[in-house]
């Protein structure tokens, strides 16, 4: 909640949440109602100039465009949605093997990622396209693997960090296991780095979409989509150079709007800059560390008091 | 090269860091300045080095020789630093450009700033390493192949090369153990009295400022609080802060604590 | 070479075969999951089943799954990618003739992006307005976030012609003669390259502002400015000095995601590249070329990667002694 609040201070954060709502709202209001159907084709207004009947015009089957690209609206949020989903899982999972204790795993993951991190995302999309044909998965498993692959090289430093901080270490000596150490301790640490990448990386799925529909090896032809509205009016653009704008224009703004949400966050995440939070902290730390101290507190009493200071 | 500083006040993004500070630097003088961490002294030797953050702001005078050179433009503050003023860093493992060797290091103010074929500037940078105790086979080193103490040398010789006339120490001694410090305080010392320059020592610590300096300044909260002889201070510091320091100084060299330094510099942790 | 810099050397190449293994492995076990098998898929969907059989016997498909494996893998160990069903070309000579419009596209694509990024880069951090900064930031993030499909259309739109504003380029084809109409085939490329460019180029412009920032404080700038330097040089000599290993490896990944923009302006621009006649042999479902183009261009990228990592430390001494990165 702070979070928002700050991000909401900044003008680019304000258009971000703004425009973000908008496409979730609208997604939604997508399922109940469009101005027109999409099948409803009208051979006799092909290619027609917005009116107040089509509010952005008509395309090639004289389907409304405003429709289409409202019903897009939701077929790319699904994509975003799992995309951001797939990402998050694998991304937590490789972090998970590179800042684990067994030297061999994390070594030879850390060096497997930045290998396998070269391979663009399109060739994977395209040995997935052979078997499964153009489709949602293709989209979600290709820029699902690549951007949790990036996840966790970005995230790796601080994820590092708290995997060797003393109340990790404290926690391990204790008997606590590894995957509760990785939620309880490892996974809050990288988190203000992983959503930043995430909202990042959200906006590069949203392109990903629009290439790879157009390709051919997206979402299949007959179900909207933005890169759908977009590939189909390409084809025309000599004729009709205007239907074009609109969906590359939604799309432009929608990553700006996800990119300016990254951008805030990291800055509002940021507890040196970020002044709310510094005081939500300082709030929040009493009893956030009682509970990190409970599961060592015991071994801690059993041993016999230190005496503080020394002095000859 | 004497220093006038009237009137001195800086702010970060509003913040006062430093207000209303008056330093005199005589010629060929080695003054001190000392202060706990965060009292501003570093801001100073940025603020006389023209090397203040973008977003700082400052105000008063500081002149060299009677020049002014607040609200100096980049390009004549440029011109300065290296030639007139150096600076030694507390931390030359992060200050020495990593991507340099050693020489290359050196030879970058006779670079900027004079006129000089590269053998000559060879030369000079060769000179210069052995004044600071160092082989020449070390020019061909990089900074993070050289101990600590080395690496201090090698500051010290960037910031000597040019023949500045004054020369700013922020905490030169602080990364170091204990021994290499009082190697590098006697070298920084003896360079700077044979070239005939003035000093500015800062640091927190008078035990290191009792070999180095004649005056100084007791700076707390951005405030001078005291000045005078280095040796009167040390042996009767009037205020309570520099009583602290002192102690703190004691503590650390003869490891034998006064009641009173303790009781005081609790009273600090409370505050 | 110190010890520490040929054990990351020897790593980083086991680290590649492995690699390289693996993806052909991905890429023949995608090939062979198909619904039916590849031979029908591939003989069409109403051919008689004696065509389908020669053809499974043509492509040695019926012998077990490692066997096919193995002989593939010995064939491309021999350079030998294998034969397109459909044009008959061997897959070498059919990627050779495409890579000679791709590379060069690629090449002025990074040329374009590097021209753009790095000065508006260091522009977006040094310049003294706050104002202008932050115009110049989001500049950066609107042009990030332009598809490439969509730049492309704006630029022909605008540039290209026969049908833009100002009718500068042509924006389809490329010529018949290939190379050998140098200025033509430059003139083709010019569109492509622009938009791939300029969308590369806003996020490179990003990352160079990001790594500068970073320095800005750092006590590095203020031993350049200390010996004499302005603030302005020390951080574009300096200053970009020290975030060139960073930005080797920001170009290199930029470089791999850079494709899905190529193959989309290829498509878009009508350009016989590498992106367009594997998009092609997909659709025609000419599986034979198709294993060999993905496997091809996979390693292609494996090798960037390994070139930027090995560049990265080049660039930064202290990695040569085996500091940092925990390896």
């Amino acid at each position: 909640m702070t979070v928002l609040k700050s991000i909401w201070a900044h003008a680019q954060g304000r258009y971000a949440l703004i425009v973000l709502s908008a496409w979730v709202l609208i997604a939604f209001v997508s399922l109940l109602w469009t101005p027109h159907s999409l099948w409803a084709t009208d051979g006799y207004h092909v290619w027609a100039a917005p009116s107040a009947d089509h509010w952005l015009g008509t395309d090639g089957t004289g389907a409304d465009v405003f429709s289409w690209l409202m019903a897009g609206s939701r077929t790319n949020l699904l994509i975003v949605v799992l995309t951001i989903g797939v990402s998050a899982v694998i991304g937590l999972l490789l972090i998970a093997a590179m800042v684990s204790s067994a030297a061999m795993l994390s070594g030879v993951t850390v060096v497997a990622v930045d290998a396998l991190i070269s391979i663009p995302t399109v060739l994977i999309a395209l040995i997935l396209a052979v078997p499964m044909d153009a489709s949602i998965a293709v989209i979600v498993i290709a820029c699902g693997l690549g951007y949790g692959l990036n996840l966790a090289r970005v995230a790796r430093p601080q994820a590092l960090l708290a995997a060797r901080s003393d109340y990790a270490e404290a926690a391990r000596a204790a008997g606590v296991s590894p995957l509760r150490v990785l939620v309880s301790h490892i996974v809050p640490n990288a988190l203000p780095t992983m959503s930043v990448q995430l909202s990042l990386s959200a906006g590069t799925a949203v392109l990903a979409e629009s290439g790879l529909t157009y390709l051919g090896i997206g979402v299949p032809s007959g179900v909207p989509s933005w890169g759908h509205s977009l590939a189909t009016s390409v084809k025309f653009i000599n004729v009709y150079p205007l239907t074009v704008l609109w969906p590359g224009l939604i799309v432009t703004c929608v990553v700006v709007a996800l990119n300016l949400f990254g951008d805030a966050l990291r800055e509002a995440a940021d507890p040196v800059a970020n002044p709310l939070l510094r005081q939500a902290q300082v709030r929040q730390a009493q009893p956030m560390e009682a509970a990190v101290v409970q599961p060592q507190s015991e071994q801690v009493v059993s041993q016999p008091p230190q005496p503080k200071q020394v002095r000859p | 090269m004497s220093v006038d500083i009237q009137g001195l006040s800086i702010a970060i993004g509003g913040v006062p860091i430093v207000s209303d500070v008056n330093l005199h630097i005589g010629d060929r003088s080695r003054v001190g300045l000392i202060g706990a961490s965060g009292s501003g002294k570093s801001m100073i030797a940025r603020a006389m080095m023209g090397l203040l953050p973008p977003t700082a702001t400052c105000s008063g005078s500081i002149r060299y020789e009677g020049e002014e050179i607040i609200g100096m433009g980049e390009r004549g503050l440029a011109d300065l630093r290296g030639r007139y003023v150096s600076m030694v860093f507390q931390n030359p493992g992060s200050a020495l450009n990593p991507v340099l060797t050693v020489m290359q290091q050196v030879m970058l103010p006779l670079t900027l700033h004079f006129e000089l074929s590269q053998a000559q500037r060879k030369a000079r940078a060769i000179a210069m390493l052995a004044k600071v105790g160092l082989d020449a086979s070390v020019g061909s080193r990089f900074p993070h192949q050289l101990s600590g103490g080395q690496q201090q040398r090698v500051g010290i010789a960037t910031a000597l090369v040019g023949a500045p006339k004054l020369i700013l120490a922020d905490e030169p001694t602080t990364a170091l153990d204990s021994i290499t410090q009082r190697q590098i305080v006697r070298l920084l010392v003896s360079l700077v009295d044979e070239a005939g320059a003035s000093m500015l020592f800062i640091t927190h610590d008078f035990s290191v400022l009792a070999h180095a300096t004649d005056d100084c300044y007791v700076l707390d909260a951005g405030r001078i609080i005291e000045s005078g002889s280095t040796r009167a201070l040390l042996d009767q510091p009037r205020t309570p802060q520099a009583r602290q320091l002192v102690h703190a100084a004691r503590e650390l060299t003869l490891h034998t604590a006064p009641d009173e330094a303790t009781a005081s510099s609790h009273k600090k942790e409370r505050r | 070479m110190s010890m520490a810099s040929m054990r990351f050397l020897l790593r980083r190449l086991a680290l590649f075969a492995v690699a390289l293994v693996v993806i052909s492995v991905l890429v023949f076990v995608a090939l062979r999951i198909l619904p039916g098998d590849v031979a029908s898929v591939m003989a069409g969907h109403d051919s008689p089943p004696e065509r389908v059989a020669a053809l499974r016997m043509q492509l040695g498909l019926d012998r077990p799954l490692t066997q096919q494996y193995v002989d593939w893998a010995v064939a491309l160990l021999h350079g030998n990618f294998g034969v397109s069903m459909l044009t008959g070309r061997t897959i070498s000579e059919q990627v050779g003739a495409r890579a000679l419009v791709t590379f060069p596209l690629i090449v002025m694509g990074l040329a374009v992006a590097l021209l753009i990024g790095i000065p508006l880069g260091c522009a977006s951090c040094l310049a003294k307005s706050e104002r202008v900064r932050g115009l110049f930031h989001l500049v950066a993030i609107i042009g990030g976030s332009i598809p490439a499909l969509w730049g492309g259309l704006l630029l022909i739109l605008l540039l290209g012609k026969g049908i833009g504003l100002v009718g500068l380029f042509p924006s389809q084809g490329f010529p018949q003669d290939g190379w050998a109409a140098f200025p033509q085939a430059v003139a083709s490329l010019a569109l492509p390259a622009l938009a791939v460019g300029i969308i590369v180029g806003a996020g490179l412009m990003r990352y160079t502002r990001a790594a500068l920032e970073e320095l800005m404080t750092s006590s590095a700038i203020d031993m350049a400015m200390s010996c004499g330097m302005t603030r302005t040089r020390a951080m574009l000599t300096v200053g970009l000095r020290l975030a060139m290993p960073q930005l080797v490896s920001v170009i290199g990944l930029t470089f791999a995601e850079m494709i899905t923009g190529v193959m989309v302006i290829e498509n878009l621009f009508d350009l016989p590249g590498l992106g367009e006649g594997l998009i092609t042999d997909v659709g025609n479902r000419d599986l034979i070329a198709v294993q060999g183009e993905l496997f091809m261009l996979a390693a292609f990228f494996l090798t960037i990667g390994l070139a930027v990592d090995l560049l990265h430390r080049a660039l930064d001494p202290r990695l040569n002694d085996g500091e940092g990165r925990g390896l």
